[in-house]
């Protein structure tokens, strides 16, 4: 899975590529390549991330081109496996996102057909395909090649003598930016916003030619309309602004992100927009489906439906579920996706519609394909999440979630009040734990020194700790394991020692009592406990180690501050540690493959 | 003249509470934090090229005015690890600046007039004013317009024109910076070296905000400039006299009187029969609820005030939650800050998250500190700290 883009225009192809890369790094970064057509097409590219190569990139002299960022699926990162792939002449060069299933067959028939493969890649069949059909028209060649193809794809073609770029999307993500007598192809928005903020959408299995001056968009032979979007967004909104990673700001943008969904939704209402989702539930209940720092999302979502509404309702891994034998029948389903584009969420959205399910999709993305195929769409509307690890998005999430909730809520209108107060209450305890970081930067450097981190919690707050351990893992490389409280005895006390710390999330609710047990456990077992705990709470400070302090807020409010938390305990490890912290190692924001 | 250097790293330690949380230059002034209007101003007499630098809750600073593209600017940033004066924030630029420069102070209020003739003007020069109260300032004693001397804060001022502290230097300043001094006594330096420094005279907007009650005079100040808009919902029978600005997915609620100057920001919830007066401001996601009356008042961001409330001069920054009856009007009374007294004709003045039951009582002048809580019947009265607790 990575990121693609492609330029034809009046300008030097170059160094626009490279800037639009740069942007799409977050998407992959093991090796990226660039193809630009002069007179010829010529390559560079290799295993390093952007900027390395923009550094010793020769000039590339052209006004069309092509360039990949990668993240690898099939063959390791190395040059001659990065994108752009040609074909056996060199006149043709493709990138590629995306996987293709049957690639081995492929290969193994044009290998017979006398083409020669210098890579271990899957993409690589494609130009090999496109020259076997190619007669002198890229577009028809580029129809008949995709053809063959079985799997996903997100791909910009480009050929010696024709001054035009061919695109085509199915299961991949892919927008046209649309210029001054210049347009511009990207794996996503912010690639291109340094340009152009109008864009054109892709949908699957279309076909578009684009030249400097004119857009064509063919879908199965007929010629069709794509309506041209302006995006709201500024490039500043993808830029660190002061800060030194992208995770830090954007977990500072968490108050505002609160207060912008707060307003939305509220005047939603007033102005009488069915927020109200989830129609007659009912006993059977309901499912909510996603993946990652979403799935920890989906079981909050849980214990909100659950409680307020007082329906079943079921969490489930969408990866797992794809591949039940048997699709559980519900009316109703949520699914959650920040880009909009996880494979597995995307395929989950189909598998239920077909059941007959009506599907809610939660995303940060517009337009993105899940908001597309889904019944109905709820945009978090957190901005663009550059880091890798989910913050923002993950926040917006829940409280996309309070607000699918609380229409259908069955509980006491004074309670029922005092949660709406509460809930606008948010913005300002969020800063509140922000102010506290300084505090949370310190005890982080007891974490930075550690191999193995485990995280506890209990109800709505275990959820909270499956997250807390996510993040720690995904940045700082801890081996880090979210555990609800009560389980921890069941096995893994084998691995506590006075090397193990142990975060324990403590709420002010029904899982106090018992959670203070649970840390008293610990303790006998010598492990250190940092405590996340409610301002005000005198009794914990005796029984743990350190102490980070939340503010005080409705129970139910409790997984937001808590998540902030240790979303900057989970950033100042990682920076202790000396770790990419925006672009962790192995890891990519948009996964596009199963 | 392309590009200015603001000095935005002070905490404003005399601005307590609200400045526990946000350096000075975040305090905000109708709607807008003091940064902005400075930052504005350079903008619209074409100084897009910007170096802040920032220190004390650098964070408030990034998170709001980010790289400076929604305010039409380019904004590289700077740290002052430790404050400890001008000339030493001045010096954190080095290496950043073009061969000339503005120098300006993030957190005095200024518009675009004020420094529109100054910017035009060669370095070196020092924009100056004339003011009623020059004792607080650098007074600038002057000869055929060049700067003789600048003395701050004199016993006696010799005359009652101020420094701005809006300067135009070159890069030979860093060559007389010290990291002690302030930039006074760089220019008193420079001088002694025969640098000409030129003085301008502004009549310009340029306020200062130095006590809480300040934020008052600058509300009302800059609310007379405003425009009547509308971005919110405005229910039957609500009433909005001369200029009152609504912000987007704001709902006024019926047989509601707002009289303008108001601005409203984005988000809230007023009324029903809310009655609000000049010249107040409100924030985001703020919810009053009926028979509320607040007049010449700053309510801050995410703050929720329930019903039947009084509320005059007052300023109550974000997150407070404030149960009915709520008291707070005007009177006259003598505050101490730090060891000077000041007699100051305001409300009370409310530090961020405060929690106040029903019917509390608040005497003129009191001044709150940040989430203090307050049980219901309670008078409040002097200076409370933060974290207080009346039961």
């Amino acid at each position: 899975m990575c990121g693609i883009v492609g330029y034809i225009g009046e300008r030097q192809a170059q160094p626009i590529l490279l800037n639009c890369l740069h942007r799409l790094e977050y998407r992959g970064y093991d090796s990226c390549g660039i193809a630009v057509l002069g007179g010829a097409v010529e390559i560079y590219k290799d295993a390093v991330r952007v900027k390395a190569l923009a550094n010793t990139a020769p000039s590339l002299n052209g006004i069309v081109g092509i360039g990949h960022t990668r993240w690898a699926t099939h063959g390791e990162p190395s040059k001659a496996n990065a994108h752009p792939h040609c074909d056996c002449t060199g006149k043709i060069a493709v990138v590629h996102n995306g996987v293709i299933n049957n690639f081995q067959k492929l290969r193994q028939q044009l290998a017979s057909e006398g083409h020669n493969f210098v890579s271990e890649t899957d993409t690589e069949v494609i130009p090999h395909l496109i020259e076997k059909y190619y007669d002198g028209d890229l577009a028809k060649a580029v129809e008949a090649a995709l053809h063959e193809l079985e799997g996903s794809y997100a791909i910009i073609a480009l050929v010696s003598g024709e001054s035009r770029l061919v695109v085509a999307r199915k299961d991949g993500p892919l927008v046209i930016g649309v210029g001054d007598r210049e347009n511009f192809i990207a794996s996503d928005v912010p690639a291109m916003l340094d340009y152009t903020n109008r864009v054109i959408y892709l949908e699957d299995d279309d076909i578009a030619i684009v030249s400097p001056d004119n857009i064509e968009v063919r879908r199965h032979g007929v010629e069709v309309d794509r309506k041209e979007h302006k995006i709201s967004w500024s490039v500043e909104d993808a830029q660190k602004a002061g800060y030194e990673h992208f995770m830090l700001k954007e977990i500072h943008e968490q108050p505002k992100v609160i207060r912008d969904t707060i307003a939305g939704y509220v005047s939603a209402t007033e102005k009488g927009a069915d927020l109200a989702l989830l129609g007659d539930v009912g006993l059977e209940g309901m499912l909510i489906l996603a993946c990652g720092t979403s799935y920890h999302a989906a079981l909050i979502g849980k214990y909100i439906l659950e409680e307020l509404v007082r329906v079943p309702v079921k969490a489930e891994l969408a990866s797992e579920f794809n591949y039940y034998g048997h699709t559980p029948v519900r009316s109703r389903a949520i699914v959650i996706t920040q880009s909009g584009e996880t494979a597995d969420v995307i395929k989950t959205i189909r598998r239920m519609r077909e059941a007959g399910c009506w599907v809610v999709a939660v995303t940060n993305v517009v337009g993105s394909t899940a908001s597309r195929i889904a019944d109905q769409i709820i945009y978090t509307r957190a901005g663009p999440e550059i880091s890798v690890a989910a913050t923002k998005s993950f926040i917006a999430q829940l409280m996309a979630l309070y607000w699918l909730a609380l229409p259908y809520s069955k509980i006491d209108i004074r309670k029922l009040d005092n949660l709406i107060t509460g809930l606008r209450q948010l913005p300002g305890k969020v800063q509140q734990v922000l102010d506290n970081e300084s505090a949370i930067a310190e005890l982080a450097r007891q974490l930075a020194s550690c191999e193995n981190v485990f995280f506890i919690g209990r109800g709505i707050n275990f959820p909270v700790a499956l997250e807390g351990a996510l993040k720690l893992k995904e940045v700082s490389y801890i081996h880090a394991e979210g555990y609800a409280a009560g389980e921890l005895k069941h096995g893994p006390f084998a691995l506590l020692g006075s090397n193990t710390p142990v975060v324990a999330i403590v709420a002010q609710d029904n899982t106090y009592e018992p959670m203070l047990t649970n840390i008293k456990e610990v303790k006998a077992r010598r492990s250190p406990v940092i405590a996340v705990v409610e301002e005000g709470d005198e009794v914990i400070g005796e029984l743990v180690d350190s102490v980070i302090t939340v503010p005080k807020v409705d129970a139910i409010f409790s997984p937001v501050v808590n998540t902030v938390a240790l979303q900057l305990l989970a950033y100042y490890t990682a920076k202790h540690r000396g770790c990419p912290v925006d672009f962790p190692r192995n890891l990519a924001k948009s996964v596009t493959v199963e | 003249m392309k590009q200015a250097v603001i000095l935005a790293a002070g905490e404003g330690q005399r601005l307590r509470p609200f400045t526990v949380n946000r350096p000075k230059v975040m305090l905000s002034i109708a709607d807008k934090p003091i940064l902005q209007y400075v930052v504005e101003s350079l903008a619209q007499n074409g100084i897009r090229n910007i170096v802040l630098v920032v220190g004390y809750r650098k964070d408030q600073v990034f998170d709001y005015m980010g790289s400076g593209n929604q305010f039409g600017v380019n904004i590289t940033y700077v740290t002052q690890g430790k404050q400890l004066g001008t000339a030493h924030a001045l010096a954190q630029a080095k290496g950043v600046t073009e061969n000339e420069f503005l120098v300006l102070p993030g957190d005095n209020l200024i518009q675009a007039d004020t420094i529109a003739q100054f910017v035009t003007l060669e370095p070196e020069a020092v924009l100056v004013k004339r003011v009623d109260n020059p004792g607080g300032y650098g007074v600038v004693t002057m000869d055929g317009g060049m700067v003789t001397e600048i003395v701050e804060k004199p016993e006696e001022a010799r005359s009652n024109i101020v420094s701005t502290g809006i300067y135009s230097f070159t890069t030979e300043i860093f060559n007389f910076i010290e990291p002690e001094l302030n930039i006074p006594d760089v220019v008193n330096n420079m001088i002694t070296h025969g640098h000409h420094i030129d003085a301008r005279e502004t009549e310009g907007t340029w306020l200062d905000v130095i006590y809480p009650w300040d934020i008052l005079d600058l509300n009302d100040a800059i609310l007379r400039q405003i425009q009547a808009s509308s971005g919110g919902t405005i229910e039957a029978g609500v009433s909005l006299k001369d200029q009152v600005s609504v912000g987007k997915n704001t709902v006024i609620r019926s047989n509601s009187y707002v009289a303008g100057p108001v601005v409203i920001g984005d988000g809230c919830d007023i009324g029903p029969n809310v009655c609000i007066l000049p010249a107040t401001s409100i924030g985001n996601n703020v919810v009053i609820s009926p028979f509320t009356h607040i007049k010449n008042s700053v309510i801050g961001d995410d703050v929720n005030i329930s019903a039947g409330c009084i509320i005059q001069d007052s300023v109550i920054d974000k997150g407070c939650i404030i149960k009915g009856h709520f008291m707070a009007c005007s009177g006259q009374d003598e505050i101490k800050v730090n060891h000077e007294h000041y007699l100051v004709s305001m409300g009370a003045m409310l530090g961020e998250g405060c929690s106040l039951g029903n019917n509390v009582v608040a005497q003129p002048g009191v001044i709150v500190g940040n989430y203090t809580q307050v049980q219901s019947l309670k008078l409040i009265s002097g200076r409370l700290p933060d974290r207080s607790m009346v039961f």
